[in-house]
């Protein structure tokens, strides 16, 4: 017996994707990633990798050492 | 040596995340610098209490949300009230046919409390799930919902945003399958 539900699971589907708040038909949604988006695509300063670098080797001269 | 091989360069590519989370919470691009520094730092430090194959970003922006709540502790004096004291001075231009310029969106976001501000970018713009963004913030989940919805209705408040369906001109039509125009 199939009671036609089909349809039923469909329009719930749809209406769960409207309902995201901050999805595609959101203008916050759109301009916060717009806004992120932007951020993450500046050039990232030298002094980050330059950080771990030093903090790379800072922990292999510990490990060599082996003071404790 | 570090935990696993390639945790430097985990950490190097996980970079231009923490420097977007950084600036949407401290509003100050050098300030976001020292902050994405220090959690390098304490990252690096502590990084034998970090397990392999877990979300590596998310565990980097705990670390970072800790240490941002934390020097604003120690920097109290200097920390607005954001939520209400600035508002009457800044003027916002009326969102034009639903589109609202990308420089009036970043003042309304400053406008909102950290709370919610950290809640809507983690959800919204970061990529994080409830339960994660939950765990980062060290809240419910429930919590996090309402900051979202909060922090949403505050900007469309701040932005004069009529209503969500409102497409501007150049709305990403492609993406909408079911637009419906109501004149």
């Amino acid at each position: 017996m199939n009671y036609g539900k089909t349809n039923t699971r469909r329009s719930a589907d749809k209406q769960g994707k409207e309902n995201d708040p901050l999805g595609a038909n959101s203008e916050i949604g759109r301009k916060l990633r717009q806004y992120y988006d932007d951020l993450i695509a500046e050039d990232i300063p030298d002094r980050f990798s330059d950080l771990l670098n030093q903090l790379e080797r800072k922990n292999s001269a510990d490990t060599a050492g082996n003071k404790d | 040596m570090s935990v696993y091989p390639g945790f430097r360069d985990d950490l190097l590519a996980a970079v231009p995340s923490l420097r977007a989370f950084a600036v949407s919470l401290s509003k100050n691009a050098d300030r976001a610098d020292d902050l994405v520094q220090e959690a390098l730092v304490k990252a690096w430090d502590k990084q034998n209490s970090y397990q392999p194959g877990t979300n590596l970003k998310a565990w980097l922006f705990t670390i970072l949300r800790n240490e941002f709540y934390s020097q604003m502790r120690k920097r109290k004096r200097e920390v607005e009230d954001s939520d209400g004291a600035i508002t009457g001075r800044l003027s916002v231009h009326p969102a034009q046919e639903g589109s609202v310029d990308l420089k009036d969106f970043r003042r309304a976001l400053e406008l909102l409390p950290e709370d919610q501000r950290e809640a809507i970018i983690l959800i919204g713009a970061s990529g994080f799930s409830y339960e994660e963004a939950a765990e980062i913030c060290d809240c419910a989940v429930g919590t996090i919902k309402s900051r979202v919805s909060r922090a949403r209705a505050r900007l469309q408040e701040i932005l004069e945003i009529s209503g969500e369906n409102d497409f501007g001109p150049d709305a990403i039509s492609t993406q909408i399958t079911n637009s419906v125009f109501t004149a």
